[in-house]
């Protein structure tokens, strides 16, 4: 499904990348304001791991660099610390463009391969929504072991203190192993998820011909 | 008590900058009769206070000079110092404005001989030089002040050293029971040149102008500069005194930035142009200067300077808006953190001395004004029918440099002078 | 009628002076009437005291006075008694303030006191009183010189003072370049959308304005005369010409634009789908409330705005400055384009943005909001492609080469002044004698040094000074918008107003012989003894003003209202003909020859220091305020300009005996600072010829000394004296000390 929207939405805009973010990406129509200081770009804390700062990417958006930009692993960095927000001279929402962006090119299919920050993004979800409830002891060593199981008791070993602390704390219980708890109403929950898929799919597919 | 005529023929000037003082005097010497009023005790305004202009690297005191003597020499002119308008009633050709006078304690029998403050000892923070030097609480405000009279300082009124200094006049001159006084004048036409303030580097929290001894403004540079400033004229870091050889400009500090002013002030780009100029003036090849900016706004035949400045090889240009200003503990070097912009290069630089470009902002706030005028959002005066014989004359209506602030002042005399023409033919 | 002396006691003065004796010197040396001490001289009783003698009947009447007190600089509104000449004697500033106390000082400090009051009587006596010369005529009828905004804005503006204005245009219509748009930048808050031109209105309103002339079809044959009287033949491409006189001028001649066909690289020539920013604008009131279509009449769909096309450059051909409005200029086109259909594309290729201020800032913005598409690119090429355009460029931001197509590209191309001939190279003419640069005077001004302004930088006939924006060269005449540097409309209109405001000033001065700035209200104007004069011409090559012309006789004519009173004609003039009543040859003269030389046994040398009133005197004058010390030897005199320096001076110092002279002007050069402009500079080539005089005499060259002093150079200025105190230490007293 991914590969029919992507197809058809490089269809609808006919390289004009720019319009695309601006109908799609969520805050993507601030992208269009940004007049290329670079302040957010050196205000981020995760700055030198970055491909592309954000200001550079609204620049490839406004050049049309598409595949350039959606596969790129940078919007993937942003944790959220809301320096750019604070400090853009033109009131760009820049950490939300940069989550719209993400989540953009993964619903394109063209998120990066082995990007940390969205495995773990998938990792998160796929466990909420299984109970309704965040089962921390699961997602945590689903963390740990997701690059082999070597690395994973090697990351587990090293992690054993900040395990244990958690559990005096009451943070965290053994006992999530063996299922852990979860919504009153799974099914109810279930159903609003399959609801809300289908909105989404829906209005998706209002910006493509691809329904 | 003060006496001045005034009538609905009179023109009343707000403000005694070169803007203020360029209207008074291009519609006294057309023949009108026109009062100038000034907050400070002394006319000027912020030029005074700056060591050059560009693009010429000629000296603000020798046109503060030619004016002064034009007011001088002027029957028709009235100045009144350390005055503000608090309140106008009217209509075009027919105002009255309430001044008020604050007390210099010093009357016009001043001689400027200097005897008084030699018997003052209080210090104060140095206005003229933005707070970085100390002057007595008996004070001539600068070397070129005008009216050559001294001032006291209210926070001496009422202690020993006030009748020290009373005392050592011979002439007279100085008057402890001075109160504060209003006036009413008429006026047919009022022109506002009330000019901009420095906007407030505090607020601009990223760059450490609170936190950060080596981070200055580019008003207060300029002072650095004067043979009168703090420094005697050398070009001192403040934290230690160090010779600021290698020094950073952050471009649009407050301007064009919805936190801090929306507008571009226009100035920021050529005053750092000219100070890349200062610095090599102090310390020749030693002397670097980094710019960083997001457009540099050499407009029109202030290009040809820009490109003067760019052909200096110890000038560098970093397109970039600084993100954040940090300090070097041991050296007390500001460390500037940000991403050039041309090409995605990250730096951590360290400089002597960080100088911010700040931008302009209006000094009065005409949103509460006694008469409605028409202010635009960023609290400029507007030209509108509806404002009367109320006009703007330089800053008052943008941010504007010396050139087009008195090329505006000058058609602003033109509009008051319709205004009263129109008065008297009536 | 005599001339009264009044000393001044107070400030020190009498504490630290003999003034009994300095009276005896003022009465029985200075020869003058009386002299009258006062402790407190500029109070009310000291100057009602003055006063009152000068209302006095017949013999006791005081004509001229000699106030011995503090600089000229200070109590000036004090001591000024209307027409009645005062001379000045700087015993504060001049004296006591730089001089140290203790008794070894007290000789030669009290010998400078009694100097300084023979110099003042010398010169009070050597003063007249300057009154009007009685040649002044009022008109209040302005001519402004071109009929586009400016112009326009120029004669509506003077007509609401109650002018008269009449505007000379050279086309069949008013209008100018504005009138060729279809919308301009906003001026008005909030500064987002385009802005009716209102050059429609101003047209509607010129021809509805009874105060208002026009002359369509017309160029200006011949200006002569001076402010309040000039003569002006008016041509006619259509008809006979006209006579006129007005009391001012207002040059409102604009811009040609640049010719694209100079930049190839960009294809201007090969396509018409390569346009300027004004070629956009026919295709963008041709198209009216529809789409913008190219010359083959495909609609517009993709357009890319070149900015600084051919300016900002080095490059030959190319112009060195930036207009100025470009940038905004491109950003209303695109609107043209993004306000009819929001799916074209527009892109705009730039350096930097220069959208200054409020309104400028906020329309950048409001484009952006638009989606006009911005890139910080340099563009290198635009290439032909079939039907289509290439826009080869770098992207600076993303650091590569990139190429983008387009339908329709827009070049950002600048502004030329029409400013007319550039006299000064007119007189850069080949060895046929011809003039090289074959442009149309606008003016046609049967001035002696050219029928034009003089121009300032790339052809501009700006002012130079930024305190003084209006300060051209020609008294009188006033140039306004973009003939005078590169603008935008706003602007130009502002120009328009602060042009007009000179204009009216000039008219009110010549009606009663008031100079203008910077001797704002000066009566005194320069008069030659025709007996003497040799007519060399070098008054009328060297005023900076253009004032001088020669009579049919060749005899010098002084055009008092175009005058300025610098006095560069005084100091140029070889056989020192030439004089104003208050300063003169003579007045200057006497105070070097009244100062008491000693003889070369007491070895107390005399330095003559020539100062500018502007800059060099008030440099002193401060250094005194805060008390630098300064040699006892020397003996300041105040010039108006520097350029009003006569040699003979210097030689009659030096033959006198003085050991050295000291001249202080303002910085001369293309960056000059001195407010008559070239008056500094000419004084600087006189000088350097006095090395002959000096020669003949058999003395050192070290004996003068011209320097460029700033009014800022407090410090500096004293050590300069200095310096010559030290030439004189090391080469000698002088041999003519008799």
């Amino acid at each position: 499904m991914t590969t029919a929207v992507n197809q058809a939405m490089v269809e609808k805009y006919k390289g004009n990348f720019l319009k695309e973010v601006t109908d799609n990406v969520e805050e993507g129509s601030w992208v269009k304001m940004c007049m290329q200081c670079g302040v957010c770009s050196g205000s981020c804390p995760l700055g030198p791991h970055w491909d592309h700062p954000p200001q550079e990417l609204f620049m490839m958006i406004r050049a049309n660099k598409r595949e350039e930009v959606l596969s790129s692993t940078s919007m993937w960095m942003c944790t959220s610390c809301y320096n750019c927000v604070a400090r853009c001279p033109r009131g760009l929402p820049i950490t939300h463009i940069m989550h719209g962006l993400a989540h953009y090119s993964k619903r394109m299919g063209m998120k990066p391969k082995h990007q940390p920050t969205e495995q773990f993004g998938q990792m998160f979800w796929d466990n909420l929504t299984k109970k309704g409830r965040v089962n921390e002891l699961k997602l945590g060593l689903g963390l740990y072991f997701k690059d082999g199981f070597a690395e994973g008791v090697k990351v587990s070993m090293g992690k054993q203190k900040l395990g244990l602390n958690m559990m005096k704390a009451k943070r965290m219980s053994p006992m999530e192993m063996l299922g852990g708890h979860g919504v009153k109403d799974l099914s109810g929950f279930h159903a609003m998820l399959k609801k809300a898929e289908e909105l989404e799919a829906a209005r998706v597919g209002e910006n493509t011909d691809a329904k | 008590m003060t006496d001045v005529v005034a009538t609905n023929q009179t023109i009343i000037v707000v403000g005694g900058g070169i803007s203020g003082m360029t209207a008074a005097l291009e519609a006294t010497e057309t023949g009108k009769q026109v009062i100038l009023l000034e907050k400070r005790p002394y006319l000027g305004g912020r030029v005074s206070q700056l060591y050059k202009y560009f693009p010429k690297m000629c000296h603000p005191t020798c046109g503060q000079e030619i004016n002064q003597r034009r007011i001088k020499m002027n029957q028709n002119l009235t100045v009144l110092t350390q005055a503000e308008v608090a309140n106008i009633s009217g209509n075009t050709g027919d105002y009255t404005v309430s001044v008020t006078l604050t007390p210099r304690y010093v009357n016009n029998h001043c001689t400027a001989c200097g005897e008084c403050a030699k018997a003052a000892t209080t210090e104060f923070d140095d206005e003229f030089n933005y707070n970085m030097g100390k002057r007595k609480g008996v004070y001539l405000p600068n070397a070129m002040a005008f009216p050559q009279h001294y001032v006291i300082d209210q926070r001496l009124i009422g202690t020993a050293e006030a009748d020290a200094a009373k005392a050592a006049c011979k002439y007279g001159a100085i008057d402890l029971d001075q109160q504060v006084e209003t006036l009413d004048l008429k006026a047919g036409a009022v022109i506002f040149a009330t000019g901009w303030k420095p906007y407030d580097a505090n607020k601009i929290q990223p760059y450490g102008y609170d936190r950060f001894a080596n981070v200055i403004t580019n008003v207060e540079f300029e002072r650095l500069m004067d043979p009168h400033g703090p420094t005697g004229g050398k070009l001192l870091r403040p934290s230690d005194g160090k010779e600021a050889k290698n020094v950073a400009f952050i471009q649009c500090a407050g301007s064009r930035d919805k936190n801090h002013l929306a507008h571009c002030s226009r100035i920021c780009c050529m005053a750092s142009l000219k100070q890349t100029n200062y610095v090599q003036e102090k310390f020749g090849d030693d002397g670097k200067s980094t710019i960083y900016y997001i457009d540099m706004r050499a407009i029109d035949r202030f290009d040809d300077f820009y490109q003067k400045v760019q052909d200096n090889p110890n000038v560098s240009f970093i397109k970039s808006k600084v993100a954040k200003v940090e300090e070097d503990k041991a050296s007390g070097n500001p460390v500037l953190h940000g991403v050039d912009t041309e090409g995605y290069k990250r730096y951590a630089n360290q400089h002597d001395l960080v100088v911010l470009a700040t931008g302009m902002e209006p000094s009065v706030d005409f949103k509460g004004f006694p008469v409605k005028i028409m202010v635009n959002d960023e609290g400029f005066i507007e030209q509108d029918d509806s404002n009367g014989g109320i006009f703007a004359a330089g800053v008052a209506s943008d941010a504007l440099d010396v050139n087009r602030a008195v090329q505006h002042a000058t058609a602003a005399a033109l509009r008051a002078v319709q205004v009263v023409n129109q008065v008297a033919g009536a | 009628m005599k001339i009264g002396g009044y000393l001044c006691t107070g400030c020190g003065i009498g504490d630290r002076l003999d003034t009994k004796s300095l009276e005896t010197v003022a009465v029985r040396e200075g020869r003058i009437g009386f002299c009258k001490t006062h402790d407190f001289l500029c109070s009310q009783a000291g100057v009602d005291m003055i006063k009152a003698d000068m209302a006095a009947e017949g013999d006791e009447k005081v004509t001229k006075a000699v106030i011995m007190a503090c600089s000229r600089r200070a109590k000036t509104e004090s001591f000024h008694f209307g027409a009645t000449p005062v001379a000045r004697v700087n015993l504060r500033e001049g004296v006591i303030w730089i001089r140290p106390e203790g008794s070894e000082h007290d000789e030669t400090t009290q010998e400078m006191a009694a100097d300084y009051i023979r110099m003042g009587c010398a010169e009070a006596k050597a003063m007249q009183q300057a009154d009007a010369s009685g040649e002044q005529s009022k008109n209040n009828h302005i001519m402004v010189v071109g009929g586009g905004m400016t112009g326009m804005t120029a004669a509506l503006e003077a007509s609401k003072a109650g002018y008269y204005a009449s505007i000379i245009e050279k086309a069949d219509h008013l209008g100018g370049v504005m009138g060729q748009l279809k919308q301009r930048q906003p001026e008005r808050s909030p500064y987002q959308n385009p802005q009716d031109t209102g050059v429609a209105a101003l047209i509607a309103a010129v021809e509805a304005d009874d105060k208002i002339t026009v002359y369509l079809n017309s160029t200006i044959a011949k200006t002569a005369g001076a402010p309040g009287r000039f003569e002006v033949d008016i041509a006619s491409t259509v008809g006979t010409g006209t006579h006129a006189e007005f009391g001012a001028i207002v040059q409102a001649t604009g811009f040609t634009p640049y010719d694209a066909n100079k930049l190839p690289e960009f294809s201007y020539g090969k396509t018409p789908n390569v346009v300027t920013q004004l070629e956009l604008e026919a295709l963008a009131l041709a198209a009216g409330d529809g789409p913008i279509k190219r010359a083959d009449g495909k609609i517009v769909e993709n357009v890319v705005f070149v900015q600084c096309a051919g300016q900002r450059s080095q490059k030959e051909g190319h112009l060195s400055y930036c207009s100025g409005h470009c940038c905004a200029t491109s950003i209303k086109q695109a609107m043209y384009f993004k306000d009819t259909n929001p799916e074209i594309e527009t892109t705009v290729l730039f350096d930097d943005i220069r959208t200054p201020g409020a309104g400028g800032e906020n329309f950048y913005r409001s484009a952006q909001d638009k989606f006009v598409t911005f890139r910080k690119g340099k563009v290198s090429t635009v290439d032909v492609k079939g039907n289509d355009l290439q826009v080869n460029f770098k992207d600076l931001i993303l650091d590569e080469d990139a190429h983008m197509d387009a339908d329709l590209v827009v070049l950002a191309t600048g502004m030329l002044p029409n400013s007319g001939t550039d006299i000064d190279t007119m007189k850069d003419k080949d060895a046929s004698g011809e003039i090289k640069v074959p442009v149309t005077s606008i003016l046609n001004l049967n001035y002696r040094q050219g029928p034009d302004v003089p121009h300032l930088v790339n052809g501009f006939a700006d002012s130079h000074f930024i305190c003084f924006p209006y300060e051209t060269r020609r008294t009188g005449i006033y140039t306004a918008g973009p003939v005078r540097r590169p603008m935008d409309a706003g602007q130009a209109q502002t120009d328009a107003m602060g042009a007009v405001m000179k204009a009216i000033q000039a008219i009110e001065n010549s009606a009663s012989g008031r100079a203008a700035h910077p001797r704002s209200g000066d009566l005194s104007f320069p008069t030659f003894r025709k007996e003497g004069c040799t007519q060399c011409k070098r008054c009328t090559v060297e005023c900076p003003f253009g004032a001088i012309d020669e009579d049919e006789k060749g005899y010098p004519k002084y055009n008092e209202a175009r005058c300025r009173r610098c006095g560069t004609c005084m100091g140029a003039c070889p056989v020192q003909v030439i004089s104003f009543k208050n300063y003169s040859i003579e007045t200057v003269g006497a105070q070097l020859k009244a100062v008491d030389v000693p003889d070369e046994f007491q070895e107390k040398p005399r330095i003559l220091v020539l100062a500018c009133e502007n800059d060099a005197y008030p440099a002193l004058d401060m250094a005194a305020m805060k008390r630098n010390e300064s040699s006892a030897f020397i003996r300041v005199i105040p010039v108006r300009c520097l350029g009003s320096t006569n040699t003979i001076w210097i030689k009659d110092a030096l033959g006198s005996g003085y050991d050295g002279v000291v001249m202080m002007g303002c910085k001369k050069g293309a960056d000059y600072q001195c407010h008559f402009v070239k008056g500094s500079e000419m004084a600087h080539v006189r000088m350097e010829k006095i090395g002959d005089t000096l020669s003949t005499m058999n003395l050192e060259s070290e004996r003068v000394a011209v320097h460029e002093v700033a009014i800022t150079d407090i410090d500096r200025a004293p050590k300069l004296l200095d310096e010559m105190v030290e030439v004189i230490n090391r080469v000698g007293l002088s041999p003519f000390k008799f």
